[in-house]
């Protein structure tokens, strides 16, 4: 590459590609280390997406494997279980969306106004505890309080007021799934949001109440169009994940409501897939999940730059 | 705890689909352009290579064996370790080869190059590079290893994950066919290994050629059975003979089931239980018809039982709401007071957790009952071990010949000095004598405790829960009084390696899902009837009954 003329286009003059690695050569040696650790982990694994069109044999390997073109994805499509399975992760994503997104928010924005650091900290660090623990610790925990022989119920059954089903009800379980990580995350989630607060300059809210604004003017005027970039941001991670919706909180729970409810892409994948060596199908189910997870974050993206927002990046 | 919690109840989820695998013909996976399948065991062929019996005498049970049908027989009980510790292998068995070994471990793994593992290699004249690998991951390590064409020279593959490691694709391609060693008389250079019964050298033959070596081979291989808590029983007047059907057994759940005490009368019992209804474990021949148990109208009967029980609330809502893993906690606590369960469990461990829970805690089994009550008892049994290791197909004749040799020393009798040194080490170092019985020092826990060499080679199993006599003689009274319903399902022994398609659609999760959802009381019986009519048609059903009939049925019978 050659240098180029910086006044034609309007841009500045780029640099011989041999002056700009002598320029940033630490930055790129310290940038090599997690290039090569997404290149090993994340780009080459993605050869074995071939097994999608295979009926892969581990003992004969990729190579020798036979070809089966969109077999496997034809299967998929005539497969109830399947649909079963998309059915819940979107519901399940939906419901979360609603009832989990906003509580971090609320969260933080309460914390915020507490004013002794000293109290503040202490239920930021109540609220963070539960991210750390293991999913089977948490459902244990939901069991042992609300479960059918839990406290709940047997103080119930102790005062003959009848017992009242929460774990293995397969009606309420998107419900209890919210409820479960609202629990474990809602804690964790507030921190990206309490730093973006912390970033709002202090000065409009002297200035805003100065001029006699009250603390919701003061909400919906300075700190929520503060966040707005951050909201967004979150966003359109989350509908990009949208078909992610967590892994053990359903394999855990699988049996208490069944698989019918319980069922979503990746249980899916696992059980139908792994569990009974029939590779090639599980491959197909998790590679139809990243293809329509890769469109809902370039259009929530796309989105998020039609309000005028950053998204995952400035346009 | 919680990791812990979720790797034995994925485990145990693991174990019990595969338990079913395992139980029936040991089946294999194998895709359409794999390597070449072993195929089926025939019987005729398999009896002409399969090794001479000659069964050790030199160590006599307290109490012994005894037989019930072709290939049954109750294990020996042990109620004193052996005081006399006769040697049954002279000199060291090795000629200074260097090998290495990689076997599952439910447990902690022991450091590297112990004085256990010295002593080990002095003792046997080899040097053995043990690799103990975790047991909970075991199904999906070793299909790394086989993908790469890098086994060890010496590797256990249980049986019950067979279809994941495709052994019948193995043996042969990347496993040492052994039947020039071991065939008719050749094995009687190997008198321990010869003293283990024919019926565990099928476990690990394959396409009528031995590969395999049993460790802990039984004559009474049953997927397990309904246990209940004696004690409790008893001190509510309550004899478990009583019960002799299946609706004696939903009465005791209405009389036991104390809800509002926290205490119900059922844990899990369906996998252990359906076939008392007639259903086959897996297959049966009806007429010449071949027929999935899914297919039977006695299945569907064991699963509507099963529902209603839950439904009546005679079953713990915990073990409704899938954790298994506390099912022995909540059997211990009282929480529950009849469990299915597997035989292994009986044991002195679980005498000593339980009574830790409670001093008069006791476990006993129900009787086999049919569940009309008036049919004869019959359970299937299953292959008679589980437990088999393979030599690497690279090694020279010279170095089979050597493992061999290590391997019977593996397999000398219990209570002899070679069992001593295998499973309790070095005297005085790993283990001492605390009255008659051999209790391990520190370092014994550490290093021995773990016990990874009887899982490439050890004797046929026994009965000893040295200070739980009671265990010992409650275990082998129960084998007694069942051994004659014991019988051998169709298509026992044969290893039948099939294609990948028909291995899914034998593991039918689909099926297995909405049968587990209806024994716990959420799905009607019509809804496993749909979802078996969903399996034959667009699962595969048909089409493995199809392959199974043509393959296995016509061209080599039931093998029974």
């Amino acid at each position: 590459m050659t240098t180029v003329e910086s006044d034609r286009a309007g841009r500045p003059a780029r640099l011989d590609w041999r002056i700009r690695l002598r320029r940033d050569r630490s930055l790129i040696l310290m940038t090599l280390p997690a290039v090569v650790l997404l290149l090993v982990f994340n780009y080459v694994p993605l050869f074995g997406l071939v097994t999608a069109f295979q009926e892969y044999d581990p003992l004969a390997g990729v190579w020798q494997s036979v070809w089966a073109g969109l077999y496997q994805f034809e299967r998929l499509m005539g497969d109830p279980l399947f649909w079963g399975a998309l059915k819940n992760t979107l519901y399940l994503s939906f419901v979360q969306l609603i009832l989990f997104f906003p509580v971090p928010i609320a969260l933080a924005l309460l914390l915020n106004s507490v004013l002794s650091q000293r109290v503040r900290n202490f239920i930021q660090s109540v609220v963070y505890l539960p991210h750390f623990f293991s999913w089977v610790l948490a459902i244990t925990i939901f069991q042992q309080m609300l479960g059918g022989a839990g406290a709940l119920n047997q103080f119930l059954r102790g005062n003959d007021i009848g017992t009242w089903d929460i774990m293995t009800n397969p009606d309420t379980f998107a419900l209890l799934v919210t409820a479960q990580v609202i629990w474990k995350e809602a804690g964790w989630g507030i921190i990206v949001f309490l730093a973006a607060l912390a970033a709002i300059n202090t000065d409009l809210y002297e200035a805003a109440a100065a001029d006699g604004a009250g603390r919701w003017r003061r909400l919906w005027h300075i700190t929520l169009p503060g966040l707005r970039g951050v909201i967004v941001l979150m966003l359109v991670l989350r509908l990009g994940n949208a078909l992610s919706v967590g892994f053990e909180q359903f394999l855990i729970q699988r049996v208490a409501v069944g698989h019918d409810a319980a069922d979503v892409l990746d249980t899916f994948s696992f059980y139908y897939g792994i569990a009974t060596g029939d590779y090639s199908y599980g491959a197909a189910a998790g590679l139809f999940k990243s293809i329509i997870s890769l469109l809902l974050i370039y259009g929530a993206n796309k989105l998020a730059h039609a309000f005028g927002e950053d998204g995952l990046y400035r346009k | 705890m919680g990791n812990e919690l979720n790797r034995r109840s994925f485990l145990n989820a693991t174990v019990s689909a595969a338990g079913l695998l395992a139980m029936g013909p040991l089946l294999s996976a194998c895709g359409g352009g794999g390597p070449q399948r072993a195929g089926v065991n025939s019987d005729s062929a398999l009896k002409a290579v399969l090794p001479a019996y000659v069964p050790n005498t030199s160590i006599k049970p307290d109490i012994p064996s005894v037989a019930g049908g072709p290939d049954v027989m109750t294990e020996p009980g042990f109620l004193s370790y052996p005081a006399n510790r006769v040697a049954t292998v002279s000199g060291v068995p090795g000629k200074g080869g260097r090998y290495s070994a990689v076997t599952p471990l439910w447990g902690t793994v022991p450091p590297a190059d112990n004085s256990f593992y010295q002593a080990m290699n002095k003792a046997l004249g080899i040097q053995l590079d043990m690799k103990p690998a975790d047991g909970n991951n075991y199904n999906t390590i070793i299909p790394t290893m086989t993908a790469a064409k890098k086994l060890p020279d010496w590797i256990n593959l249980p049986a019950w994950w067979n279809p994941n490691f495709n052994t019948g694709g193995l043996v042969g391609n990347q496993l040492a066919d052994l039947t020039p060693y071991l065939s008719g008389d050749n094995i009687k250079k190997y008198p321990n290994l010869a003293a283990i019964p024919t019926a565990g050298w099928r476990a690990g033959a394959w396409g009528d050629k031995l590969y395999g070596i049993p460790s802990f081979s039984t004559g009474f291989k049953i997927a397990g059975a309904i246990y209940y808590r004696r004690d409790v029983f008893d001190a509510k007047g309550i004899t478990a003979d009583q019960v002799k059907s299946a609706d004696d057994l939903m009465k005791l759940g209405k009389e036991l089931t104390d809800a509002k005490a926290g205490v119900w009368a059922f844990d899990d019992v369906f996998t252990y239980f359906y076939t008392a209804f007639g259903a086959p474990f897996k297959w049966k021949v009806d007429n010449g018809k071949l027929m999935h148990t899914f297919e039977t109208q006695e299945y569907l009967d064991a699963v509507d039982w099963h529902r209603k029980l839950a439904v009546a609330g005679y079953v713990h809502p915990d073990a409704l709401a899938g954790d298994n893993a506390a099912g022995t906690t909540r059997f211990y606590g009282g929480k529950t007071l009849i469990s299915g369960g597997g035989t292994g469990g009986w044991n002195l461990a679980d005498h000593q957790n339980g009574t830790a829970a409670n001093p008069n805690y006791r476990r006993a089994a129900f009787n086999f009952f049919a569940a009309d009550g008036k049919s004869a008892p019959r359970v299937d049994m299953g292959s008679a071990t589980d437990i088999v290791s393979y030599l690497n197909i690279n090694l020279k004749p010279e170095q089979i010949e050597e493992l061999l040799a290590v391997a019977n020393y593996l397999a000398a009798p219990f209570g002899s000095a070679e069992y001593t040194m295998v499973n309790f080490g070095v005297e005085g170092t790993h283990f001492t004598m605390d009255n008659g019985v051999p209790t391990p020092t520190d370092a014994g826990k550490k290093e021995v405790g773990a016990k990874t060499y009887p899982f490439l080679g050890a004797p046929p199993a026994v009965i000893s829960n040295p200070t739980g006599d009671s265990v010992t003689k409650d275990f082998t009274a129960w084998q007694a009084a069942n051994v004659k319903a014991l019988a051998k399902p169709v298509f026992w022994g044969m290893n039948i390696s099939m294609p990948q398609a028909q291995a899914t659609a034998l593991a039918a999760q689909g099926v297995e899902d909405t049968v587990k959802d209806c024994y716990h009381g959420k799905k009607s019986v019509q809804d496993v009837k749909d979802a078996v009519a969903t399996w034959k048609t667009s699962g595969g059903g048909d089409r493995l009954i199809q392959w199974m009939n043509d393959n296995v049925l016509q061209k080599y019978g039931t093998g029974q």
